[in-house]
């Protein structure tokens, strides 16, 4: 089993409602997450505003901040790796790194990429 | 007094900043120690005197008073045990991130959830580590403002239950994230909170409308989360005796009289005490023993010590605001300092002066606005409620952001839209509808976000996220919020305040915290001045005496300008009232520190 590793910006909620906009990709994300969980991936996700040493532990994330800054988070870790950086994966890309399969259904409507984040 | 009668081991005070949760504590500790108990006094106040009442060092450590035998105190500064918390989080990466990185970390730490969080923290043994008070019959809380009580006592429950029901993810209780490893102290502490045989609640409040309707509030919420035993003491109540000495006091008597006959249903139910207000100042033992007694050794002040004053009025600040033409103007402070009014009071002197005005309000009451609604020309009236309009920001976010999203994810957005930030975010954005205006008109609003707040949305690039997207999409030339609020030719912060130490400590707060933003306060008004009333009762007249002090301190210390807005005989209601509340008549000359 593949780790997912979510390193957050600092947040005060995972769902980033403390906005005068609520972030659709952060409200979506969470609701992601949670999904992958139940079906069995294992997602770790740490807050730059509540667990700051989980950054300045990990080599990658902490030479990721000095190189690009925390404008640039989320990252996302595989394995300790990077598997993206600047938005946050969707439901697919979740799937595929933790290795769930997906039904049709499912796969159509998480699919489209428009539920939130950057790449619209 | 009810609220003395056979109390269990913990007593809490609650009640907003200013009302004399600080003397009545003291004052019960001291009547139960000399009753043969062993009693702690504790005191998380951020303005807290006890050391200087009982006129002996304290500290944060367990520290016996001399001259009352069995009495022992404890003063928790919340401000320190936030940067203690902050440091412990902060501390260990201070040097290995990046220096930006650090900052904001800071700065998501500096609201005052974890101010509260980090006090009852500090609190959270002395409820449930038996051995540490095992020396003591008794307990007295002195605790932080209604607001902040609220919010601290019912963390600690939302918490236990977040966490027994393992929904995962850190949430917007987020910042109880550093303290986890003592999730279980937490559960003891609130369970200890809610059993009527351990803990009594006392409601402490001054005999005025908007207050007791807070009182009232904070008594349901308390007793939704378990904190049934609760009493209800009404502090600093004019004695009727005063009534002949002076048109004002007359006033007053009849208005406090007028109030207390028609409490709000919740709290008739309550035991409830009175006490009078005395000529004398709560500082020592003499004068704490006397405040819970009816009888009272009254030193008369001679004619002589009549208050002369001097200082600026409300009108003279509308003259310069008017100056521009059009603009916001924000009015801010604590609950229940009269900030409605005096938003009122402002846009009827700018509408007064031929100025176009939309004064938007937050009234709970809606009579003040409602009465004013054309009743003058260019001046127009709208009303938001908060709690209908943080209702429908959660509706909206639920059925917009929320649709897709699975029950799982729906009950996670649900509870972070739970967070105490959600009301302050929903209340600005339904304003912000009206802000563009100021453009052409005077804007007047009896709000204002707190500069923590805002240096969030900045931060997370939620604001700019916004307004570019606004840009883009109609190619509008359009600053960002934050800058507007930071440029003084278009936004003016008045601070509203009342001349007593506790409420011009919490005002000098919230500038500090707006000045971290980038925000400087243009102004301070110090509201319902007894001083500025010029009262002959030789009550109220030390009472005036007593103002001088703070008044002098918000000159001296803490405000560029400000004004003094005398108490009023009648409520100010409708435009003659307002324009005497703002000194319109005298047209005093203004005067600047610039």
């Amino acid at each position: 089993m593949k780790t997912i590793q979510v390193f957050d910006p600092a947040l005060c909620c995972s769902t980033g409602v403390c906005g005068v906009d609520v972030d659709q990709a952060l409200v979506s994300f969470s609701a992601d997450a949670a999904w992958a969980k139940l079906n069995g991936a294992k997602i770790e996700r740490f807050n730059l505003a509540q667990q700051p040493m989980a950054f300045a532990e990990n080599i990658v994330v902490k030479g990721f901040l000095e190189r690009s800054g925390q404008e640039a988070l989320p990252l996302v870790l595989v394995n300790g790796e990077v598997a993206l950086a600047g938005r946050y994966p969707n439901r697919v890309e979740l799937a595929r790194w933790a290795g769930i399969q997906q039904t049709a259904t499912e796969a159509e409507s998480a699919d489209s990429c428009c539920s939130g984040g950057k790449c619209c | 007094m009810k609220f003395l009668d056979q109390p269990p081991r913990f007593l809490f005070f609650t009640g907003k900043g200013g009302v004399g949760k600080t003397s009545i504590a003291c004052a019960t500790a001291i009547q139960l120690a000399e009753a043969g108990q062993r009693v702690l006094l504790v005191s998380t106040d951020p303005a807290s005197n006890v050391g200087q009442v009982f006129g002996v060092s304290i500290g944060n450590q367990i520290t016996s008073i001399p001259g009352v035998g069995r009495l022992s105190a404890l003063e928790i500064d919340p401000q320190a045990a936030a940067q203690a918390y902050r440091d412990r989080i902060v501390g260990p990466v201070r040097g290995v991130l990046p220096e930006a990185v650090v900052k904001g970390i800071e700065e998501q730490l500096s609201g005052a959830c974890t101010t509260e969080i980090a006090a009852f923290d500090e609190f959270t043994a002395l409820l449930t580590d038996a051995a540490l008070t095992t020396d003591y019959d008794h307990i007295l809380f002195d605790t932080a403002p209604t607001g902040h009580t609220i919010r601290l006592l019912q963390l600690p429950g939302a918490w236990s239950g977040f966490l027994e029901e393992g929904k995962g993810d850190a949430s917007c209780l987020g910042p109880l994230a550093g303290l986890e490893k003592q999730r279980d102290q937490y559960r003891q502490a609130v369970e200890a909170l809610a059993d009527p045989r351990r803990t009594r609640l006392i409601l402490v409040a001054r005999a005025q409308e908007s207050t007791l309707r807070e009182v009232a509030r904070t008594h349901e919420e308390l007793a939704k989360i378990g904190l049934s035993q609760q009493f209800l003491v009404i502090n600093g109540v004019l004695p009727r005796g005063e009534a002949a000495l002076d048109p004002l006091a007359a006033a007053i008597c009849a208005r406090e009289q007028a109030v207390l006959s028609a409490l709000p249903d919740v709290l008739k139910a309550l035991p409830y005490d009175q006490v009078a207000l005395k000529p004398f100042n709560l500082v020592g033992l003499d004068a704490l023993c006397q405040l819970l007694t009816e009888t009272v050794s009254r030193e008369v002040i001679g004619e002589d010590r009549q208050v002369t004053f001097d200082t600026p009025s409300l009108s003279a600040l509308v003259d310069v605001i008017a100056v521009d033409k059009h603009g916001l103007v924000m009015l801010m402070g604590k609950g229940g300092v009269g900030k409605t009014t005096l938003a009122a009071a402002v846009a009827v002197e700018l509408a007064h002066r031929g100025l176009p005005v939309h004064l938007t309000t937050t009234d709970p009451a809606a009579h003040l606005s409602e009465t004013l609604n054309g009743s003058l020309n260019n001046l127009t009236v709208s009303r938001i409620d908060p709690h209908a309009e943080t209702e429908i920001y959660r509706q909206h976010v639920l059925d917009t952001k929320g649709a897709k999203l699975d029950a799982e994810g729906r009950a996670l957005l649900d509870e972070d839209l739970r967070s105490p930030c959600t009301e302050e975010i929903a209340v600005f954005q339904a304003f912000s509808r009206v802000i563009r205006e100021a453009g052409q008109k005077f804007v007047v609003m009896d709000t204002a976000p707190t500069g923590h707040t805002l240096l969030l949305l900045d931060a997370t690039g939620a604001y700019h996220r916004e307004i570019t997207r606004q840009i883009t999409d109609k190619r509008l030339h359009v600053i960002t919020p934050m800058m507007r609020l930071q440029d003084e030719k278009q936004t003016k912060i008045l601070l509203v305040t009342l001349a007593e130490t506790t409420p011009v400590l919490e005002a000098a707060g919230l500038q500090a915290d707006l000045r971290r933003a980038g925000i400087e306060p243009w102004a301070w008004i110090i509201n319902n001045s007894v001083a500025a009333a010029h009262p002959l009762s030789p009550l109220l007249r030390q009472r005036a005496h007593n103002e001088l002090r703070e008044i002098e301190a918000v000159a001296k210390h803490h405000a560029h300008r400000y004004a003094v807005v005398p108490l009023l005989r009648e409520e100010p209601v409708g435009v003659p009232h307002l324009l005497e509340l703002s000194g319109h008549a005298e047209t005093l000359a203004g005067s600047s520190k610039g």
